[in-house]
């Protein structure tokens, strides 16, 4: 008896197992493809020399709000969390003007339709506290996330990947990420 | 499989090529009786040992750390910056000063000509200065340089040639500028367009290729040579200031070190435009207290510190400028009584009000002008004074190494692109400063005027105790330079801290820059409430350990020769040493 109620849950376990993986699998990713920031880091842009090399049709902006969101035009929307002093200052833009900016973008871009990548490309140099939260933010309206893995050693992107049953992709070295890219987007 | 292993091989063949008899400790002390070397990178610490370990003595030896530190911390100095070395040789003690000045065009009228504001010269063609650090090499080398120039820049060569691992601040800080590299310095970048990572392997053949030019022609050919007519024309397609003629005339400037004591022990630092001056200033206000009675986390020691910081400071951006064109009254501000007029205002009991800083707070060096007494001069100057505070800034994105060989010759070396990758314009492997941004557009002190060297706050230290040097201090930091080094003084000399305890300590700041009290976590909850609640400081905290506080790489020397050696764990520096 025993032993018949272990093999069932054990056959539950892997039944469960591979629906989430197949779930996780099964996201696919159209173009074209627009990209911001969030925080105003240069994770960003180094985005957009990966997607280049990857051949994937996008736009780059930085500032890329709500109103401005053409969410007809464009079928995933990637957002790139590095909060930077620096880059918000260069950029004009408050932090908290900034986290206001990318959730009512995210939740602009989930009205309409749009899929979102979420990520981190910059590994753990942003994982400051503004980072953080700008990331747990963000999190509910992702269908992906991608990660350098030195951002994941608390395994937070594992934990947002698991509780929300989206794909998460980790990468060691920026170019590695034009894989990950090609995963998404099947062509 | 096969490509894990060849890298595994080339990591080997990397860390192979630079340590192969060199003893090196990143942010760990390291002791040495055949002398030591502690720099921002350990890479730049062993490519000093090495020379150390051919017979070169500290002046070789730290040319060596300065080309160096040109290829594994490019973004924070390098031969387009500047810089100021103190050093001790054969019991002589010199100050070479190769800061970078206002090249002739640069001048106010033609600055108001062109519509340009001080922000204009913050950043790009325009903030360029003449740098120095080649013409610093130069004066140092007469001065006691042994082994030829070209086998004192062979190990940065080989580093920009074969190779070095990236560190995460090499990767952080390249990442972070990521946005302005990718616009400015492609060439720069991995494959061109990367940022450099962590664990990379990275190399520079366009420096590598400068420095082979530099190692055929000299360091003169920096200011004379095909590399002066480039860089000269370069800056000219981008209507920046400098020209061929400010290379040509440029010479850096050998003085003698400011002198000043704390509790027995010998400092010689370097005088103004940098911030030598107020280093002692605030170690004379300091002697008046019995800080080792209390403990270094102390709220009461804390408060002293950051006021009598606070008071040096005021006269740092009051009275300051390059001695050739202003009147600056050093031999007053480094004075015992000048300091106890400075003593009297410190409030024991609550902070300081900051509206105060330029009235009651700032100092009077000109009461002195006739008497040594701080007793007459205060009673023969009643009244207070108002001074604007100077608005320029300075750059805090610096690097400091020191050296010590075997027969005890000392150098301390601070140099600089004012900003990370200076003015972001890039030149055969190399960035050039932005030191103009620290002039303002006025005829102050620190107004620009072409020749002239602009204020900063580096602060390169040598310690002597009964005539031998005991400490050789130094840290990046801008306005945080002397608060960093003045903690670590008194953590050594007061607290009777080891090195790396000194070095491993939260740091405090003081200046009037800042409104607030501004501190690394670590001091306990009470002190910071204590400073808060009773004495109405507005503490700000900073992480722990937080970089802009500091990235000291200090030498200490034992009374039996022994020479110790730490390198700025908030920066990954290490400390090396020869084994012969």
């Amino acid at each position: 008896m025993i032993m018949r109620r272990t093999l069932l849950i054990i056959g539950l376990l892997i039944l469960s197992i591979t629906c989430f993986a197949l779930q996780c699998e099964q996201v696919v990713f159209e173009q074209p493809v627009i990209v911001t920031s969030a925080g105003q880091s240069p994770g960003a842009l180094q985005l957009t020399v990966v997607a280049k090399m990857a051949k994937i049709e996008h736009t780059f902006e930085k500032l890329l709000d709500a109103d401005q969101f053409e969410a007809q035009t464009y079928k995933t929307l990637i957002i790139v969390v590095g909060a930077s002093g620096k880059g918000l200052g260069a950029a004009g833009i408050e932090i908290d003007a900034e986290f206001q900016r990318v959730v009512l973008l995210a939740q602009k871009a989930k009205e309409h339709g749009t899929k979102i990548i979420l990520g981190n490309l910059e590994g753990e140099s942003r994982r400051g506290t503004s980072s953080d939260e700008i990331l747990l933010a963000l999190a509910p309206y992702a269908d992906a996330l991608f990660a350098k893995v030195d951002a994941n050693q608390d395994n937070l992107f594992t934990k947002i990947s698991e509780e929300r049953s989206i794909p998460l992709k980790l990468f060691e070295k920026t170019v590695d990420l034009v894989v990950v890219l090609n995963e998404f987007f099947v062509k | 499989m096969r490509k894990v292993f060849a890298m595994l091989l080339c990591v080997l063949f990397v860390v192979g090529i630079a340590f192969s008899v060199i003893t090196m400790e990143v942010g760990k002390l390291l002791a040495s009786n055949s002398g030591i070397v502690a720099a921002g990178n350990p890479y730049a610490s062993a490519a000093g040992a090495e020379i150390l370990e051919k017979g070169g003595n500290a002046i070789d030896a730290a040319i060596a750390v300065s080309l160096a530190l040109g290829v594994v911390e490019p973004y924070a100095s390098g031969i387009g910056g500047e810089g100021y070395a103190v050093a001790s040789f054969n019991g002589e003690k010199i100050a070479v000063d190769f800061r970078s000045s206002a090249p002739w065009l640069a001048s106010v009228e033609n600055a108001e000509a062109l519509g340009l504001t001080t922000s204009n010269l913050r950043s790009g063609p325009l903030s360029i200065c003449t740098p120095g650090v080649l013409a610093g090499i130069i004066e140092l080398w007469l001065h006691g340089g042994s082994l030829p120039f070209a086998e004192l820049i062979a190990p940065a060569i080989r580093l920009a040639s074969e190779g070095f691992i990236v560190n995460n601040t090499f990767a952080s800080t390249c990442g972070s500028s990521y946005d302005v590299l990718l616009e400015n310095a492609p060439g720069f970048l991995k494959d061109g367009i990367f940022a450099w990572e962590t664990g990379d392997i990275a190399t520079n053949p366009e420096l590598a290729e400068t420095y082979r030019y530099l190692a055929e022609n000299g360091p003169q050919a920096f200011y004379k040579g095909e590399l002066a007519d480039k860089i000269a024309d370069l800056v000219e397609s981008k209507e920046g200031f400098l020209r061929k003629t400010d290379l040509e005339n440029y010479r850096a400037l050998v003085k003698e070190p400011l002198h000043g004591t704390y509790r027995g022990y010998d400092l010689f630092v370097p005088s103004i435009p940098v911030g030598g001056p107020y280093l002692i200033e605030t170690l004379n206000i300091l002697e008046h207290f019995n800080l080792s009675a209390f403990n270094w986390d102390d709220p009461l020691v804390m408060n002293i510190i950051n006021q009598a910081l606070t008071f040096a400071m005021i006269d740092l951006l009051s009275y300051s400028g390059d001695p050739e064109y202003v009147y600056v009254p050093v031999e007053t501000l480094i004075t015992k009584d000048y300091a106890k007029t400075r003593f009297m205002n410190i409030d024991l009991n609550e902070a300081l009000n900051s509206e105060l800083y330029y009235t009651d707070y700032l100092g009077r060096p000109d009461l002195f002008e006739d008497t040594d007494s701080y007793i007459e001069a205060l009673l023969a100057g009643a009244g207070v004074i108002e001074l604007e505070p100077s608005a320029a800034g300075v750059g805090e994105d610096t690097t400091h190494f020191a050296v010590i060989d075997k027969d005890g010759n000392a150098v301390a070396w601070t140099q600089t692109l004012s900003s990370f990758f200076g003015s972001k314009v890039y030149l055969d492997g190399f960035f050039i400063n932005n030191e103009m941004g620290n002039f303002t557009l006025d005829d102050t002190s620190r107004g620009l005027v072409p020749g002239k060297r602009p204020v900063t706050t580096i602060c390169p230290t040598i310690i002597e105790k009964d005539g031998k040097v005991v400490y050789l201090v130094g840290t990046p930091g801008g306005y945080y330079i002397q608060s960093t080094i003045t903690n670590v003084i008194v953590d050594l000399i007061d607290f009777g801290m080891t090195l790396d305890e000194a070095q491993m300590k939260p740091k405090i700041i003081g200046s009037p820059n800042y409104p607030e009290f501004r501190m690394e976590t670590g001091y306990p909850e009470n002190a910071r409430l204590f400073l808060e609640e009773i004495m109405g400081h507005t503490v700000r905290e900073f992480d722990f350990p937080y970089r802009s506080f500091g990235s000291l790489n200090l030498i200490q020397i034992q009374p039996d020769g022994l020479a110790i050696g730490i390198g700025a764990f908030r920066r990954e520096g290490g400390a090396s040493a020869p084994e012969y």
